[in-house]
């Protein structure tokens, strides 16, 4: 996965950054010990918690299906810098993908969570991603790519709604009859596939972000001409970051169809799968590892109870969230954590 | 040859409202480089405090021009100076973006919450009323709201031509680094070219108001259209912002008539996806402000 063109000298530059070597591996090596023992803790979940019928299953599961997205979000958009405001379209056409080629039996298999159509409604918006992100992205970066990922989102969307006989149109299409005979829904399975993917797509962010991609991506964000003169070959980056977290939505986009078992725009298209997820790699941490679970967990949180106890003022509070977040707290819940050790601050908001 | 005619006039007639919307973003856009996505829910904002006093006072919406524009101005004021201030100033301009978009969130769910989600329209005795030309016709209504975009792009003009600040503020969109230090309050000149982004966003309030049913989510859609019609004319020309309303109208009419009411919005936003790419300065707009970006 190397790539020639980072040369060793803006290998050594970033090196240079975080100034301190031995306290930062060993705090990495605490949180790797503890994220090992959190995916050791919900992977067992279930042999002691019922988690079709408790309450924290669908919480649990919900909160791995937006760390995917957001781990996604954070690719692009935290790590390379680009915002992206077209996940919302990747995750329907990824939900689409699989429901219409389940719905037509295109593959034969009739298996439930068939792996061939989770790949696949990853596939589609990777494609689909390359097709919008290499014009986007070669003339433009900032506002404007945030823009063009918008008008996308908006087109798809009403693609969909139009779609007619091929999508089901506002209907979208229900899934129940689908079902292979003697497969009973329960839960679990939603669980551990969510589980598994949230954990894979984590992995995927750490490996290509530690490795020579991130030095790329992150020079990229901190300054792209700067990163271009280096040798980066900046757009193919960008271009990477972007389909790669357009693959993680749609793959996410696939398995909430598969718990839903009905795909329709207003559920699989909503801005919610926009927002959201921005909402909670934000409030996390932008451009941080573990930002995206914490974000996710304590997002969904809010609207989870928020739901119970003040029905309908939970996207006010949101909003707020959003806002006080962005004011007084722009690193995230992460940055929260590292300032406390007096570690210098990250790069993000001071190029 | 009557229908085409009616259909650009019912364009232009539909996109003033986009031209409006779009000058306001160009403004702000121009002094802090950031694309104010909450500026449709502005409007709406403004167009039901428009609709609330008709219904509770029976003020007449024209009038209530007189307090909108005042109170929006007062308003983005307060807005910049509590949220933008700080983020204007740093580079990575993410903060703003996303600042925006909290606000967004906040705002549609407070009018939710509020008035709820039915769609809302202010039925004036005059409401029907039509010019009729020809085989044209058209609503004295909208036609009023023609005026309004034109008479609010002409004091924008006028504004920055031949006002002291308003010359600062045109400076500062060519340069804000070296507009500081001509000595110029860069802080105040971000303040006043938002404030005035949001008046416009008053104005364009009352005139939805006026003509069109909205209701919470249609903020959004709209911040969109007017991004588009921004992209369209080209940013940094208070004229080339009106005409690229008044064009995504027309071309929004022409795909309803000759596609399909269900096809509109993939018009708009194709033509907004093939102006970024292939025409990135848009069709009236200077060359250089988008490189800088």
């Amino acid at each position: 996965m190397s790539d020639q063109r980072v040369d060793d000298a803006d290998v050594n530059t970033e090196m240079k950054l975080p100034p301190d070597g031995g306290g930062r591996s060993r705090r990495k090596l605490i949180l790797a010990g503890l994220a090992a023992l959190g995916v050791l803790f919900f992977a067992t979940l279930p042999f002691y918690y019922d988690v079709h019928n408790g309450q924290f299953g669908v919480f649990f599961f919900n909160v791995f299906v937006y760390v995917i997205v957001a781990q996604g979000w954070n690719l692009v958009s935290g790590y390379t810098g680009q915002i992206s405001l077209g996940q919302n379209a990747f995750f329907g056409v990824g939900a689409y993908t699989m429901a219409l080629l389940w719905f037509n039996d295109v593959t034969k298999t009739g298996y439930y969570f068939d792996p061939v159509l989770m790949i696949l409604a990853g596939v589609v918006p990777f494609i689909l991603a390359v097709l919008v992100g290499v014009p986007l992205l070669s003339r433009l970066r900032g506002d404007y790519f945030a823009f063009g990922t918008l008008g996308m989102g908006m087109i798809v969307t009403v693609l969909f709604i139009n779609g007619g006989m091929f999508t089901g149109g506002a209907e979208g299409r229900m899934l129940v009859p689908k079902m292979p005979e003697g497969v009973v829904f329960n839960l679990r399975t939603h669980y551990w596939v969510a589980l598994l993917v949230a954990v894979l797509s984590t992995l995927v962010v750490y490996v290509m972000t530690t490795s020579r991609i991130g030095l790329a991506l992150r020079a990229i964000r901190e300054d792209e001409v700067s990163a271009a003169s280096h040798g980066v070959n900046v757009l193919k980056y960008k271009v990477m970051a972007f389909a790669v977290g357009a693959f993680m939505a749609g793959v996410a986009g696939s398995i909430y169809g598969y718990y839903l078992l009905q795909v329709t725009p207003s559920n699989v298209l909503t801005s919610n799968w926009l927002f959201l997820p921005i909402l909670m790699v934000v409030l996390g941490g932008t451009g941080t590892i573990l930002g995206p679970w914490l974000g996710a967990f304590v997002i969904y949180l809010i609207s989870w109870y928020g739901d119970s106890y003040f029905a309908g003022y939970h996207p006010i509070i949101s909003g707020v969230v959003i806002i006080g977040v962005m004011l007084f707290l722009p690193s995230g819940l992460m940055g929260l954590g590292q300032k406390v050790p007096g570690l210098r601050k990250g790069g993000r908001g001071s190029g | 040859m009557g229908s085409l005619a009616q259909i650009l006039v019912n364009g232009i007639l539909l996109g003033s409202m986009y031209g409006i919307a779009a000058i306001g973003l160009s403004l702000i856009f121009g002094t802090m480089r950031i694309i104010f996505l909450a500026q449709g829910t502005m409007i709406v904002l403004f167009a039901y405090l428009t609709y609330w006093s008709f219904e509770k006072a029976g003020v007449d919406p024209y009038l209530s021009l007189f307090t909108v524009i005042p109170l929006a101005f007062v308003v983005g004021l307060g807005l910049f100076y509590l949220l933008f201030r700080k983020a204007a100033a740093l580079e990575d301009k993410n903060v703003s973006l996303l600042l925006a978009v909290g606000l967004m969130y906040l705002i549609d769910n407070l009018i939710l919450k509020i008035w709820g989600a039915t769609p809302r329209g202010i039925n004036l005795s005059y409401s029907g009323a039509m010019l009729v030309i020809g085989e044209i016709r058209i609503s004295w209504l909208r036609l009023a709201l023609l005026g309004l975009a034109l008479a609010s792009a002409l004091a924008v003009y006028l504004f920055l031509k031949r006002t002291r600040v308003g010359t600062a503020v045109r400076a500062a969109s060519e340069d804000m680094e070296a507009t500081t230090l001509q000595g110029i309050n860069s802080v105040w000149v971000c303040a006043i070219s938002f404030a005035i982004g949001i008046a416009l966003a008053g104005v364009a309030g009352v005139g939805m108001a006026t003509v069109y049913s909205f209701d919470y989510q249609f903020g959004f859609i709209f911040a969109i259209k007017a991004l588009v019609a921004l992209a369209l004319g080209g940013i940094g020309n208070v004229f080339g912002a009106l005409a690229g309303g008044l064009l995504l109208g027309i071309i929004e009419n022409l795909a309803a008539y000759y596609i399909g009411i269900a096809w509109i919005e993939v018009a708009s936003y194709g033509v907004f996806m093939l102006v970024l790419i292939f025409l990135p300065q848009g069709l009236f707009g200077r060359r250089g402000l988008v490189k800088k970006v």
